[in-house]
């Protein structure tokens, strides 16, 4: 059919499979599940000393267990019969090496091969414990709310777009309704085209501040950072987001007396998970620090991350606190490989800290940070710690009505944007506008 | 017709001359109103297998269009009888399709560019040598800074390195020119957009299947997706006057569609401008397009075609262009049967990354129907560059031979604005 057309649906009382049939038909869960009570059990296996569960115990074969048992297997045959056992017969060997069908060196034979394992952390790596495990990997403190500098961005008058309501909410409708000719667009389409909308808007602003125009968009780049935490060795590898570089570093946010109080702070541990926990495990690796661009790069500081969490199917989209969590180790693996190439590798407290920050979302709900590397001395849990700065699941608007909504013939709920919010542009905006505007707060830190 | 007139009437053999009551008997005047009719008109069937009875058809057709509630209706109707139709593919490795698609789209082609109109000196001229950095950092970040896989993956070398690049330039060079164009500032830039565009032109007889025998319109379909779209609220400026008689001819060619090649398809048709109707932002400004890495500037070379390397760009142009430009005049409620009666304008810039052409579009009528086309002297019109290169080379961190024309001619694109602003 041409044109937009009803979506094809079951009808209202069809029997759905994984509800429940019968008596209880038509009553599904209500409540929504609460997350399982956190006991060693339900975390990762049994107790120690607890006997295991009969498939975790180790199973012997039953050729080992009775000596000389033998099966009788139709090898000597050469053909097959039902009630003989298979044979094991052994493995074919071409007899030479032919690179198109080789599996390839085993990791013990690989040059990069080292004893000790390494964790890494990627771009679909979903932490368990979410913002504290990477405030604990990181050795850094968390703030709520945004800093007060960035705050107060938000309310100088001059740092508003012309219309600004009008032009984010025809944004909105743009990328959630109008952007395709079915009734409704997917995840994947309308999510990177909700964020690239925002950033057109913001870029707009550059005909009033002219240092907007000093930066540049890249994307599909690749990080690498490495460093060590209480005797584990931790990286930050691979594409993460659209990487937003500027010619002049963002001036750190946090005043000298705030960061000698981080001393005091003690990071916050899970025992017994260990904060390792779902980082992948690695026997070959190299350490090196990469920002992703080479020497002589016209726009050497990171500014902002995006990150986009667009995945249609709900099981495979990151949950907020792991979007959260993903958005700190990959703002900090950033901030560590710029700090590393201007100041050596050696760990030492940060004369000038490094300040970058990120902004996740995924198509309704914005999550702000602001973070601040301090210390590249990460060994040990004393000292200098980082700072972050978070706003955590800021709705731009509560839902979206495709159709009308019609009671007794008259149009009751008409279609478009409920409960948008203009405050979660305001402090997009005032992130974007961050480094390039001269607010009123503003002290010189020495 | 009715009153029979007096004096007509034949007789035949054995009929009684019988009193008609609608006769004017001679010596009458003509009352001042004329009766009502007894009877309804008459007119050909409706459902008979009868060209009067396709007429008639055609009409009611015509008529539930014109008048239809909202233009998202009128779209719906327009499409709304699914038959077979030629899928026509602007990006196309056909030999020499610039001429065939346009005998379909009833183009005149014009190489060059429209004539400048007098642009009013905005806030501000831009200033050249701060655009050229950002085009020079945009495609040093692409090709030496940002560390990249050493070979793509096989036909994705489009998609490595000039893609990014194009995408970086525009909305560089869009930001930077919003103080001296607030077109700009108010536009909406798309990223790999769908376009779709459906409409019949000319007359063929349907040669299988159960509709054997019978006169049906040629249908094309376009389904494009530009690399980037920009997409103002306000129509740029025509070029030359709507009935403008050009300097040139429409390509007749006669042969069917399907020796180009070009295959047959059934499906939705679609009108798509890259979004729906009630977006605000409902005209067309320019479109990037990228060559893909089946059409390369080497591979046409290595195959002994290098004067199909024109013709490429050429066909792209035009049929992407006329798709953009032919949807956003459907969105304001023309088409084929209620003629423009305005035209419409876009631009067009196709690159491969190195080499720039530079395509202007002005559709004067939408009328290509059989029945439509038969009094319309208008034709489109696609101004159209040849291909240049915007560099020589990039060796290290260094641009060569930058080409600052085709730098300019691209600001001058992106500069275009009505009068008013």
């Amino acid at each position: 059919m041409a044109g937009l057309w009803w979506p094809a649906r079951p009808a209202a009382g069809a029997l759905r499979a994984w509800a429940p049939r019968g008596p209880h038909r038509g009553k599904t869960a209500q409540v929504p599940r609460r997350p399982l009570p956190r006991t060693p059990w339900t975390t990762r296996g049994p107790p120690p000393g607890a006997p295991l569960p009969r498939s975790w115990q180790d199973k012997r074969p039953v050729q080992e267990q009775i000596p000389g048992l033998e099966q009788v297997t139709y090898a000597g045959k050469q053909y097959f019969v039902p009630w003989l056992a298979r044979p094991r017969l052994p493995r074919w060997e071409r007899g030479w090496h032919d690179p198109r069908h080789s599996p390839g060196p085993r990791y013990e034979a690989m040059p990069l091969y080292k004893e000790r394992v390494c964790y890494v952390c990627h771009q679909r790596t979903k932490m368990l414990e979410g913002v504290r495990q990477a405030l604990w990997l990181t050795k850094t403190k968390l703030m709520e709310g945004l800093p007060p500098k960035v705050l107060s961005i938000i309310d100088e008058p001059a740092n508003q777009l012309e219309n600004e309501d009008e032009r984010v909410q025809n944004a909105i409708s743009h990328a959630r309704v109008w952007i395709t000719t079915e009734l409704i667009p997917k995840r994947e389409s309308y999510c990177p085209v909700l964020l690239e909308d925002l950033l057109h808007l913001c870029r707009t602003m550059a005909s009033k501040y002219p240092s907007l125009s000093k930066r540049m968009l890249a994307r599909d780049y690749k990080v690498a950072a490495a460093w060590e935490r209480e005797s584990s060795i931790l990286q930050v590898r691979g594409m993460n987001g659209i990487l937003l570089n500027a010619i002049n570093p963002l001036l750190p946010v946090a005043s000298k007396d705030e960061i000698l109080a981080t001393e005091n702070h003690v990071l916050e541990t899970f025992h017994p998970i260990s904060p390792t926990i779902d980082l992948q495990e690695v026997n070959v690796y190299e350490e090196r620090h990469d920002t992703g661009f080479r020497e002589g790069y016209p726009y050497p500081h990171p500014h902002t991350l995006y990150f986009v969490e667009s995945a249609n199917v709900r099981p495979v989209r990151f949950r907020p606190e792991q979007l959260r969590a993903k958005m700190l180790m990959f703002a900090f693996g950033n901030a560590l490989a710029k700090a590393k190439i201007l100041y050596g590798d050696d760990p030492k407290v940060l004369e000038h800290p490094v300040v970058v920050q990120s902004i996740g979302t995924e198509g309704r709900i914005f999550q702000f940070m602001v973070f601040q590397l301090n210390t590249t001395d990460l060994a040990s849990s004393d000292g200098v710690k980082n700072l972050v700065w978070i706003d955590s699941d800021q709705y731009m608007y509560d839902y979206i009505r495709y159709l009308p909504g019609i009671r007794k013939k008259v149009v009751k709920f008409p279609p478009g944007i409920y409960g948008y919010r203009p405050d979660t542009f305001k402090k997009f905006l005032a992130l974007y506008l961050h480094g390039a505007v001269q607010d009123s707060t503003q002290t010189q830190i020495l | 017709e009715y009153p029979a007139p007096p004096g007509k009437m034949a007789a035949p053999r054995g009929w009684r001359l019988a009193w008609q009551g609608h006769c004017r008997l001679l010596h009458t005047e003509r009352s001042a109103a004329p009766p009502p009719p007894l009877y309804p008109p008459v007119v050909a069937s409706h459902t008979a297998k009868s060209k009067s009875a396709k007429r008639r058809r055609l009409e009611y057709f015509y008529q539930q269009v014109h008048e239809a509630p909202s233009i998202a209706e009128k779209l719906r109707l327009y499409g709304r009888l699914q038959r077979l139709k030629y899928v026509v593919y602007p990006q196309t490795f056909s030999l020499n399709a610039d001429r065939w698609y346009q005998s379909f789209t009833k183009t005149v082609f014009v190489p060059g560019l429209p004539p400048a109109g007098a642009q009013p000196a905005g806030p501000g001229a831009p200033d050249l040598s701060e655009l050229r950095s950002l085009a020079c950092d945009a495609l040093l970040q692409e090709h030496f800074y940002q560390r990249k896989r050493e070979r793509p993956f096989l036909y994705r070398e489009q998609q490595h390195v000039p893609g990014p690049f194009l995408t970086q330039l525009v909305s560089s060079l869009s930001a930077a020119l919003g103080s001296s164009n607030p077109l700009l500032a108010t536009s909406c830039l798309d990223l790999k957009p769908q376009v779709n565009f459906y409409w019949e032109r000319g007359e063929t007889v349907v040669c299988r299947g159960y509709r054997t025998g019978r006169i049906d319109p040629v249908r094309f379909q376009i389904d494009d997706e530009p690399l980037i779209q920009i997409r103002v609220p306000k129509q740029l400026p025509e070029f030359v006057p709507l009935d403008y008689s050009v300097p040139g001819e429409v390509p007749v060619i006669n042969h069917k569609p399907d020796k180009l090649p070009l295959f047959k398809r059934q499906y939705d048709n679609k009108i798509f401008i890259g979004s729906k109707v009630a977006d605000p932002c409902s005209y067309g400004h320019t479109q990037f397009h990228l060559i893909p890495d089946k059409l390369k500037r080497e591979r046409l070379l290595k195959a002994n075609l290098a004067d199909q390397i024109e013709v490429t760009y050429r066909a792209n142009g035009i049929a992407s262009l006329f798709a953009w430009t032919a949807a956003q005049a459907m969105y304001q409620g023309f088409w084929c049967e209620a003629d423009v009666t305005r035209p419409f304008v876009s631009q067009a810039v196709i690159s491969d990354g190195k080499y720039f052409a530079f395509f202007c579009y002005q559709l004067n009528t939408l009328a290509l129907t059989v029945k439509a086309d038969q009094n319309n002297p208008r034709k489109n019109i696609c101004w159209g560059t040849e291909s240049k290169p915007l560099y020589e080379a990039v060796e290290g961190n260094n641009v060569k031979g930058f080409n600052d024309e085709i730098l300019l001619q691209l600001v001058q694109f992106l500069l275009n604005r009505p009068e008013q602003l």
